[in-house]
């Protein structure tokens, strides 16, 4: 898990990065598309491995839960943490699998609106990708869709991050504090990079 | 000391065999003194119970100083009560008020099978230990002790580690009944000293592959077991399994 | 109250100035071929620091062993509650230790009552225990640059101590569990978790096994081999409130006792000064606050019976640090009889502290302020944080408040020195036997004797045995007469205590019976006291059987059945131990009686009519039992009255 999880991490770094030449203009953004569609058999084959990767976490997900469902059996008529570190008794760790699931839903969403083209595609027909793109997050369904996704987004990789340095032994006491407050920092970022393009497309 | 003390609803598990299906019932019990142990309050619950002819609850205990790891409980959903670093049998009722209703649960794991009660067979963390869970040294052929001198920082971390008092809090309170926190615990201890060097791969493998065998769940990074271990021990040693574990299928001989 | 048998025991004590015994012996001690070895069966009862290493060391010789223990793991034997250290005699602090010094403090210590040549063997491998435990991985204290760190403990004047911080019995329990563990992968130990011994299995005067109850499912279990090793820990839970796990119990050596095994100086008991006071009549349990604190913590109570201040409200000059006062050499770190008897003293005389009075201050002020609360955290962090949490009091800033508790049984079946009891076949280790701690045990030697028994003494001893008797001892079945009797005089006593079905719960019984151990065979013994308790514990015994309630059924899980089993035994063995004490006409040791003691109130002991180790050997319930005296002899060191002073 931890392993595709911060391979998934490293693509939505260049994803965002990619998309955030939105800002640059329309000029740098088609360029940008341009250049990646240059090479299709490349681009099939990054694809192919991203969904491997993708589908391998999905896999280990339901695997585990499953397991662990199983592993505890009967569960407890009452069940409270006691941890005192926490700020709320909601917490992203004990909800992976749902905003994973969230994640997922948002996913398709996504996928259904720039690849697969499901979804009405006459507003952007014949339109540049910077266009097409500025269409789309003016939608109102990919709006709400969206931020709430981030929202997901977020909360997975709170946790994610510092789980997976964890549980690939990446741990020193010197360090901790670091790898935590900085997951953190990256899911935030992650959230909010994204969220902006959906903020800035309503302006244009 | 003196005066009324409280007055308590407890809802006990009660189930007469591991095949019993079992259930919570009731009891009242008063004039319970703040400086009563959790367990003593239970001794004062079983001799009421033995005069009103109902069988005695089972639960374990032995040595009522937090250091045998025999005494269990879920209290009110948290192993071992509401304080922390705390064995069940060194929780005192001043934690509880008077009216108080307080529901007690065995562990639950797939790995510890009721036997009667509020008594689970905890034999697997025994299996774990024996997969791998020693140095390999017959009597009669140590070294002299300082002939391996040890980081007093090292040794200080072992030490953290060694002190678990394999009572199972951290599978209780886990919400995947992992094991990860005691077989760590042991991992590390082994690792951090010289003496366990020569078959730290082996012992990682084997033993994280007993552990799974058992039907201990996997490890989420919640740290619950942590927090209820009543001998503090870290979940920094989780992260030095891991270590141990990645290095051990990548690097080492084993299995090949 | 009892018969003398007429000529004396033998602890057949090998020959040769006292530094060869040992080596003499194993040159004589006949061995067993490695590839015989693998057709033995050797039974070991108890896990603790005896019973796993003596098992886990037979195991990895050859040996096929059966562990067995009432615990749900053999990791949770009380060995494990040992907070303080084990002695050895390295020498690492250059202090001037040696294997005769360590020697001679465990002889003066015991009071001149223990056997000289096993408690110089003890000395002679106490550095070997070191060894092995940090070859396990046992992390012992170190110093900065790796070497092991020392500590000192009560009755001497080296530091010979190594530590685990507070959790010493636990980190060489876990030791001699992963080296059993080991053995069980290995195939070489089956372990039997959760089994209790009703009874031993003799056949022509030579043990062959035991019978055993399951505690999960109620069944009896005949289990034979080719010897027995007992290890199964000491009997203070007679007083109810001990120091002891609550299942510790004197059943296992009592069922051998009533099959022939001599019980050695059953009175011999120690009362450990430094435990938490009770707090209330529901009390199950006492906790043990190490004896190490007193390295740091002086002890003391108001000189004015009637002072009511708070302690620390208490000025310096109105401080009566008695220990400090009496026994100026040795001071806090008096042997451990020595200063419970001076704080039972002080509260009888009217001084005690506390709501019942019947307590003492242990203080850290001073060593707080001379070291820091950081130093005195690093080594008692975890014992102040026991204390608080029982008492809810913080001890770096209230003195603790401290009373003696029964904590160890210096008495135990008698064994020769190969470690063999009277009944050939059957072998008493650690506290479960008699022979190395005299009339009183010294601090942190415990664990030491546990070990040295289990990895170094029983190891070479069995093979004695096995190499004599084994290829004549044929397997015996469960049809077999003996083992029939056995298991059919285990079962009925299950039966008939279940159906009594009178109306007082084990508990209340086994208090009433603390009661009287502790009022009258406690830390100040009378003769007229004594008999009287033998008579109240005769009453008793027909009480519990009269008028004990036990619900339940015997062919399941019943912890109460479990509980009422073991002080049926227990309440058998009172009346030995009273009758020990009544016929000890000294005082030594863990043993004070009010008749013979110093116009200063110390013990006196009396060589000359009872420099003797007393075995009786079982005649029956109620039956006067028989006294077998086998003479005490000091060659090596002078018999002379202790003082710490």
């Amino acid at each position: 898990m931890a392993i595709t999880g911060l391979l998934l991490c490293g693509f939505l770094v260049v994803h965002l990065a990619g998309n955030l030449l939105l800002f640059a203009g329309a000029e740098a953004y088609n360029a940008y598309a341009h250049k990646l569609h240059d090479n299709e058999d490349l681009l099939h084959v990054a694809e192919t491995g991203l969904a491997l990767i993708f589908f391998t976490h999905l896999y280990l997900a339901f695997k585990l839960s499953a397991e662990n469902r199983i592993a505890r059996g009967r569960g407890y008529a009452e069940n409270q943490s006691k941890r005192q570190d926490l700020i709320s008794k909601v917490r992203p760790e004990s909800w992976m699998l749902a905003t994973g699931l969230g994640l997922l839903a948002y996913m398709i969403l996504h996928l259904a609106d720039f690849t697969l083209e499901f979804r009405d595609t006459s507003h952007y027909e014949g339109l540049a990708p910077f266009d097409k793109a500025v269409s789309l997050l003016n939608d109102p369904i990919s709006i709400i869709g969206y931020l709430v996704g981030f929202a997901f987004l977020f909360a997975h990789l709170s946790h994610g991050i510092s789980s997976a340095f964890q549980s690939l032994g990446l741990n020193h006491p010197k360090y901790n504090a670091v790898i935590k407050w900085s997951g953190l920092a990256f899911a935030l970022a992650l959230a909010i990079g994204n969220a902006s393009l959906v903020f800035w497309a309503q302006s244009q | 000391m003196s005066g009324q003390g409280m007055n308590l609803t407890l809802r006990v598990w009660r189930q007469a065999g591991s095949e019993d299906k079992g259930e919570f019932r009731f009891y009242q019990l008063n004039n319970v003194s703040e400086h009563m142990s959790f367990l003593e309050m239970l001794d004062v619950l079983n001799e009421q119970l033995i005069k009103l002819g109902e069988e005695p609850v089972a639960f374990d205990h032995d040595c009522r100083e937090g250091i045998c790891g025999m005494c269990s409980l879920m209290i009110n959903g948290q192993a071992h009560g509401p304080d922390n670093e705390t064995t069940t049998c060194q929780l005192h009722m001043r934690r509880f008020r008077d009216g108080d209703t307080i529901t007690i649960e065995p562990w639950r794991a797939k790995a510890f099978p009721v036997i009667r009660d509020l008594v689970v067979d905890r034999t697997s963390f025994d299996r774990v230990i024996s997969a791998g869970g020693f140095v390999s040294v017959n009597a009669g052929n140590a070294p002299d002790a300082n002939c391996l001198p040890v980081p007093k920082q090292d040794q200080e971390k072992a030490m953290d580690a060694a002190a678990c008092i394999g009572c199972g809090a951290c599978v209780a309170a886990c919400k995947n009944a992992s094991a990860m926190l005691f077989t760590s615990a042991k991992v590390s201890q082994m690792s951090l000293l010289p003496q366990g060097k020569p078959e730290r791969a082996r012992r990682v493998l084997n033993m994280v592959a007993r552990m799974d065998e058992e039907g201990f769940g996997s490890c989420t990074n919640t740290s619950e077991c942590e927090a209820a271990c009543p001998a503090g021990i870290s979940v920094d040693n989780i992260a030095r399994l891991n270590r141990e574990y990645l290095k051990a299928v990548v690097f080492s001989d084993e299995g090949i | 109250m009892f018969k003398v048998a007429d000529s004396p025991l033998d602890g057949r004590v090998p020959d040769g100035p006292i530094a060869d015994k040992w080596d003499n012996r194993k040159n004589e001690l006949k061995l067993v071929s490695p590839n015989n070895k693998r057709k033995y069966e050797v039974i070991v009862v108890g896990t603790g620091l005896a019973g796993a290493s003596a098992a886990a060391s037979l195991a990895e010789m050859g040996y096929n062993v059966k562990a067995f223990c009432f615990q749900d793991s053999p990791r949770r034997a009380h060995s494990i509650a040992a907070q303080g250290g084990i002695n050895a005699a390295k020498n690492y602090p250059n202090d001037g230790d040696s294997i005769w010094r360590l020697f001679y403090d465990t002889v003066k210590g015991g009071d001149y009552r223990a056997r000289e040549s096993n408690v110089y063997r003890l000395a002679s491998v106490s550095g070997n225990i070191i060894d092995q435990c940090v070859a396990q991985g046992v992390p012992f204290a170190r110093e900065y640059g790796g070497t092991l760190a020392n500590r000192t403990f009560g009755g001497a004047q080296v530091s010979r101590t190594f530590y685990a911080r507070g959790q010493t019995g636990q980190q060489l329990l876990l030791g001699a569990y992963s080296s059993l563990m080991r053995q069980v992968s290995a195939g070489k130990v089956t372990l039997m978790p959760r089994r209790e011994m009703m009874d031993l299995i003799v056949d022509e005067g030579v043990t062959r096994g035991i019978v055993c109850r399951n505690l999960k499912t109620g069944e009896m279990e005949a289990h034979t081999g080719h010897a027995v090793v007992l290890a199964t820990g000491g009997y203070g839970n007679v007083f109810y409130l001990s120091t002891n796990a609550k299942g510790c119990n004197v059943t296992a050596a009592w069922r051998c006792h009533r099959r022939g095994a001599y019980f050695a100086n059953p009175c011999y008991t120690q009362i450990h000064p430094t435990c938490i006071p009770v707090s209330g009549d529901y009390q199950s349990k006492l906790t043990l606050m190490s004896e190490s604190l007193r390295n740091d913590g002086r002890v003391w109570v108001p000189k004015s019976a009637d002072d009511t201040r708070a302690p620390n409200e208490i000025p310096e000059d109105d401080r009566d640090y008695y220990l400090e006062r009496r026994y100026p050499a040795f001071g806090n770190m008096v042997p451990r009889d020595v200063a419970s008897r001076a704080a039972k003293e002080r509260c009888d005389a009217g001084f005690g502290v506390g709501e019942t009075k019947q307590a003492v201050y242990l203080d850290f002020k001073h060593a707080i302020e001379r070291d820091g609360e950081d130093a005195i955290r690093s080594k008692y962090g975890n014992l102040f944080h026991m204390y608080e949490k029982i008492t809810a009091e913080n001890p770096y800033q209230v003195p603790m408040r401290i009373y003696p508790a029964v904590h160890y049984t210096m008495g135990g079946l008698w064994v020769d020195y190969n470690l063999e009891s009277s009944v050939p076949g059957l072998f008493v280790l650690g506290e479960a036997n008699f022979s190395d701690h005299g009339a009183n045990r010294l601090g942190a030697s415990a664990l030491m004797q546990g070990l040295a028994d289990g990895y170094f003494v029983l190891p070479y001893t069995v093979g004695d045995h096995i190499g004599k008797h084994g290829s004549s001892l044929k397997p015996l079945g469960n049809d077999h007469p003996v083992v029939q009797e056995a298991l059919e005089s285990a079962t009925s006593r299950v039966n008939s205590i279940l159906a009594v079905n009178g109306t007082k719960s084990p508990d209340s019984i086994h208090r009433q019976l603390g009661q009287i151990m502790w009022d009258k065979c406690g830390m100040a013994r009378t003769a007229a006291g004594l008999k009287q308790a033998a008579e109240e514990i005769r009453a008793l015994r027909d009480v519990f059987w009269n008028e004990v309630k036990v619900l339940g059924s015997g062919d399941s899980f019943n912890q109460n059945l479990e509980h009422a089993g073991r002080l049926a035994d227990f309440l058998e063995f009172a009346e030995l131990f009273a009758t020990d004490a009544w016929h000890r006409e000294e005082s030594c040791g863990g043993h004070f009686r009010e008749e013979h003691q110093t116009e200063d109130n110390e013990a006196r002991r009396d060589d000359e009519k009872f420099c003797y180790a007393a075995a009786w050997e079982f005649q029956g319930v109620g039956e006067q039992p028989m006294l077998h005296k086998e003479p005490m002899e000091f060659n090596e060191v002078a018999l002379s009255t202790r003082s710490y002073k």
